[in-house]
């Protein structure tokens, strides 16, 4: 998606408030089926299509996924997969100009759009089966077929250098960390940086330099067709020959390599002169992945200490609930963009490697401090203690059922096919979830917190303003008292005060001040 | 965008006649409204041990009467997870944790919806809570004074976003005396006094939350009948009481109105051009018509985002926004420009825009496709129970029930080229409008 959609559904949707929660549905017993027809050479290969027909769904759905993703881009044309992307699904093809596409679209109420990620690029989009053969061509030629215009690029590189420039680095505080979060964990060189890119990097991108990265990495040998719905035998024969037209190349997966974590509590303050409230993100590298069985018993401690925009989150409930310090708070074990436009994890975000992460909303400036000592002793506590028997049921009861409502359509369930084939899961991940929820042991939950959670290494991200005065305040470990502007219980008021304590032990040389205006720069 | 099918739905009345009925709603469904008023719709559709439940208030930041009490509506949904003497907030939160429902609320400006998604053998316990709490919600001053600050702490995470003050000037200017003067938020030293207003939240709850101004959706995998029976059972004790609030209405102007404003981060200049348009109201066929300029002068296939956007690529997008409310709401058009110095170009291409629309009856094939167009996006939108009810939430909360939804497509399909000349003739002319001018800090 572009940015500029994103900005405009701000615009619409800003007279909308929720609350807390969620929307969505279910699993109907539809199954991603291998292929089984004999292939011609001229088909894309079996191992390289899912399937998800879906017999009484009125619609197809398309997922293509190339892999190649932002750690693909060149150390100075960062932005580059984003961009490339961008020309294939929001520009002209050799055929139709944007504007013709757009205008062809229309009628269909259909569309299809980019999502570029660190390992992932997936040109995804659905049509009513009424649509199709008006609707699939356009589709096939955006992949194959891109017209590679200047006005195209140009019109592109804008929408990301606004992007970046403006939307990113002041219209959204938590994003920003998150942003940056992401950047000190990852800090390697080509893991690390967003999707979108840098403004140097994108200022230096060039036509020629988009035709060569498609070349190189739209190949037959990076790409794996989802299709699902309520398509035909002889549709999928269709899209397997056209996609088999893609020029063969040549593909290795990136080199293996292992995040180190960081030694002590590294701290990056972001100084916005005017920040209003402060946002707090933090985490480390962790080395599980969906799959493993670790990452189940993982992901259910995870819940309960952070579901994602929850009220069970027991961080929610420590600094919002019982506080009131702001509109919550949340913990993953993968990488969840867009957070606060979602409420069910996306897909199709794949990485092989993931940090444990904890997001505090925007808190005010004056508690910003007890607020970071709040989340962290909390998470102390769990690494600690671990979860009792009482908490350990009660999430694995939420959890079981709440797991349904991920893939409520054909098209999220393809989207989890799809993350399935990423992370060679025999299998359905949300099925194995479920059975493995089942089974699971608090032992065994708390035996995984142990093993891979940890509260005294970490990367931290502050985004607000008087940043020397928090660094000073962080590094002397100096109490942090909070005054509420309306009585709390006595039991709130005695654990503050064991919170205003709580030692972080945070170096000077660990902490570094950032002007907001020089973030994302190269 | 508008959505629209044709079909053919059952509507069963509650004297138990089936009654058929050619319109755009896929589904039959099943309404009953209880000797208190409560009015409850049951859609069963495909949708394999799931349901959805949405309680729909028709109150939002437009029932917001008086001085002072902007965002109360926002405010008051937050409070309605504070539970009941039966149901404390712990033990509310431990049913719903428990049984894996997706839980939310949202509030705008006319309505605010509570809404969960379950399975199937839950139902008549979420119908037990969901009524216990509309009927007995019950909350100390303390927890109502912290969770005055949750809700400011969501104004601040929103503040960085320049829409949302470009969207709160734009309606403290086009409003003089009407309610949608404030946005659903509310005005920040509103908030900051809602802590002081626990009696008055009390007092908010006895007037709205009744059962005459609450309509019910279930849709997914339910049997009608069972649910209704239930829906009988929980909520049939429930006392009248709705008090109507005095919501001033908002003359049509004469004189164009402006404002600019300041953003204090960084932006590219925002620009909107909104114009007084009309109640819902599907037997309006200015307004009907009106509904349709939004795509047709300005959506993505239109011809001024074609020069604007991809060819001059002078703003980075530009769209519209023609909402469905109880009151005279704005027809907005939005678009962020690339240059301050083409602010007045923008807004000139706008105006020009729509004087051709007033010239000329619009385009038949592009009123055609646009038709073709809310067909299928209504049909692929209804996949899911949540969908299908929140689809239905604004409708319920305009009207009382969601009989119009076949009135009011089958009005947009009559819509001709016409029609939309006269709408944009009635709608978009000077006095009627108001233009808000957003520019960031200085690099």
């Amino acid at each position: 998606m572009r940015y500029a959609h994103i900005a405009l559904c701000c615009a619409f949707l800003s007279m909308i408030l929720c609350s807390r929660n969620t929307p969505c549905a279910a699993a109907d017993g539809t199954r991603s089926v291998p292929g089984t027809s004999k292939v011609a050479e001229n088909m894309l290969p079996d191992d390289q299509v899912i399937q998800l027909p879906v017999k009484n769904d009125p619609t197809v759905s398309f997922r293509i996924w190339f892999k190649v993703g932002s750690v693909d881009d060149p150390w100075n044309k960062r932005g580059l997969a984003a961009l490339t992307a961008s020309m294939l699904a929001s520009a002209s093809t050799q055929d139709n100009s944007y504007a013709e596409i757009l205008a062809k679209l229309f009628p269909l109420a259909a569309e299809y759009g980019e999502s570029v990620t660190v390992e992932m690029t997936v040109i995804s989009g659905r049509t009513h089966k009424d649509n199709l053969a008006d609707y699939y061509p356009l589709l096939r030629d955006a992949i194959l077929r891109p017209a590679f215009k200047q006005e195209d690029l140009d019109r592109l590189k804008a929408d990301t250098l606004n992007y970046l420039q403006n939307t990113l680095r002041y219209a959204s505080d938590e994003e920003l960390g998150k942003a940056v979060l992401y950047n000190d964990v990852f800090d390697w060189g080509d893991y690390g940086h967003i999707a979108a890119g840098t403004i140097e990097g994108v200022k230096s991108i060039t036509l020629d330099d988009v035709r060569a990265f498609y070349k190189s990495h739209y190949t037959r040998k990076q790409v794996v067709l989802g299709i699902g719905g309520g398509y035909d035998s002889a549709t999928l024969a269709r899209v397997r020959r056209d996609l088999a037209q893609l020029p063969a190349g040549t593909w290795k997966p990136p080199p293996e390599r292992t995040p180190e974590k960081p030694h002590g509590l590294k701290v990056t303050i972001v100084e916005k002169e005017d920040a209003p409230a402060t946002a707090i993100s933090m985490g480390f590298p962790i080395n599980v992945l969906r799959g493993h069985k670790d990452w189940y018993a993982l992901a259910l401690a995870n819940s309960w200490l952070g579901e994602h925009r929850n009220s069970s989150s027991h961080l929610y409930q420590v600094i919002r609930e019982a506080r009131g310090l702001n509109y919550g708070d949340y913990s993953y074990i993968e990488n969840y963009p867009h957070g606060g436009a979602l409420q069910i994890p996306p897909q199709n975000v794949c990485r092989r490697h993931q940090i444990f992460e904890i997001w505090i909303r925007p808190v005010p400036n004056e508690t910003r401090h007890f607020a970071l000592r709040a989340a962290i002793r909390e998470l102390k506590h769990l690494v600690d203690d671990g979860l009792s028997e009482k908490d350990f049921a009660l999430t694995r009861d939420f959890l079981s059922k709440y797991v349904l409502h991920y893939a409520p359509t054909t098209f999220a369930r393809l989207g989890y096919a799809l993350d399935d084939r990423f992370y060679k899961i025999d299998g359905s991940h949300l099925d194995i979830y479920r059975k493995r929820l089942a089974e699971m042991t608090r032992d065994e939950v708390n035996a995984a917190v142990k093993k891979h959670l940890q509260y005294e290494n970490m990367h931290i991200v502050i985004v607000t303003k008087d940043a020397k005065a928090l660094k000073e305040a962080l590094v002397s470990d100096a109490p942090s008292p909070i005054k509420y502007a309306t009585p709390k219980p006595e039991s709130v008021l005695q654990e503050d005060e064991a919170i205003s304590r709580f030692p972080l032990k945070i170096k000077a040389e660990d902490v570094r001040i950032v002007p907001v205006a020089e973030l994302f720069e190269k | 965008m508008i959505r629209l099918t044709a079909g053919v739905c059952l509507l069963w009345t509650t004297c138990g006649a089936a009654v058929a009925v050619d319109g755009v709603f896929p589904y039959p469904y099943h309404k009953h409204t209880l000797p208190n008023g409560l009015t409850a719709i049951i859609i069963p559709m495909e949708s394999p041990g799931l349901v959805a439940y949405y309680s729909v208030v028709r109150t939002g930041s437009r029932d917001e009467v008086e001085p002072g009490r902007s965002g109360f509506a926002h405010f008051f949904e937050h409070m309605m997870f504070r539970g009941t003497k039966k149901y404390p907030q712990n033990a509310y939160n431990a049913i719903v944790t428990g049984i894996g429902a997706q839980a939310n609320a949202f509030t705008t400006d006319d309505l605010t919806a509570y809404h969960l998604t379950f399975a199937k053998v839950d139902l008549e316990k979420v119908i037990e809570i969901e009524s216990d709490r509309f009927q007995n919600l019950d909350y100390g001053k303390p927890a109502f004074q912290t969770e005055a600050g949750a809700v400011y702490g969501e104004y601040r995470k929103s503040v960085t976003e320049p829409f949302a003050l470009l969207q709160e000037k734009l309606q403290d200017t086009a409003y003089d005396v009407h309610t949608y003067k404030h946005t659903t938020m509310g005005f920040e030293a509103d908030i900051k006094t809602m802590p002081a207003a626990y009696d008055y939240s009390r007092e908010f709850f006895r007037r709205f939350y009744r059962p005459e101004n609450v309509v019910l959706i279930v849709a997914g995998d339910v049997d009608p009948k069972a649910a209704m029976t239930l829906i009988e059972k929980y909520y049939g004790k429930w006392k009248k009481g709705y008090v109507a609030p005095d919501v001033k209405m908002e003359p049509i102007h004469t004189k164009e109105r402006t404002a600019e404003v300041s953003y204090p981060g960084r932006t590219l200049p925002l620009l909107v051009v909104a114009y007084q348009g009309d109640a819902y109201d599907p037997a309006n066929r200015d307004y009907v018509a009106a509904l349709l300029l939004d795509d047709l002068a300005f959506g993505e296939s239109s011809p001024l985002f074609r020069k604007l956007v991809i060819e001059e690529q002078k703003v980075q997008f530009i769209g519209a926004h023609f909402p469905q409310n109880r009151n005279m709401p704005l027809f907005e058009i939005i678009s962020m420009v690339k240059k301050a110095d083409d602010l007045d170009y923008v807004k000139n291409e706008i105006y020009r825009t729509l004087e051709e629309f007033k010239e000329e009856p619009a385009d038949a094939k592009k009123l055609a496709e646009l038709k073709r167009r809310n067909k299928y996006a209504f049909l692929m939108q209804l996949d899911t129970p949540d969908h299908v009810a929140g689809a239905l939430a604004r409708l319920a909360a305009l009207t009382g029930s969601i009989e119009t939804v076949n009135e009011f497509y089958a009005a947009i399909d009559k819509v001709t080229p016409e029609d939309v000349q006269n709408a944009a003739r009635r709608y978009f002319v000077p006095g009627r409008r108001t233009v808000v001018v957003l520019k960031g800090a200085a690099e």
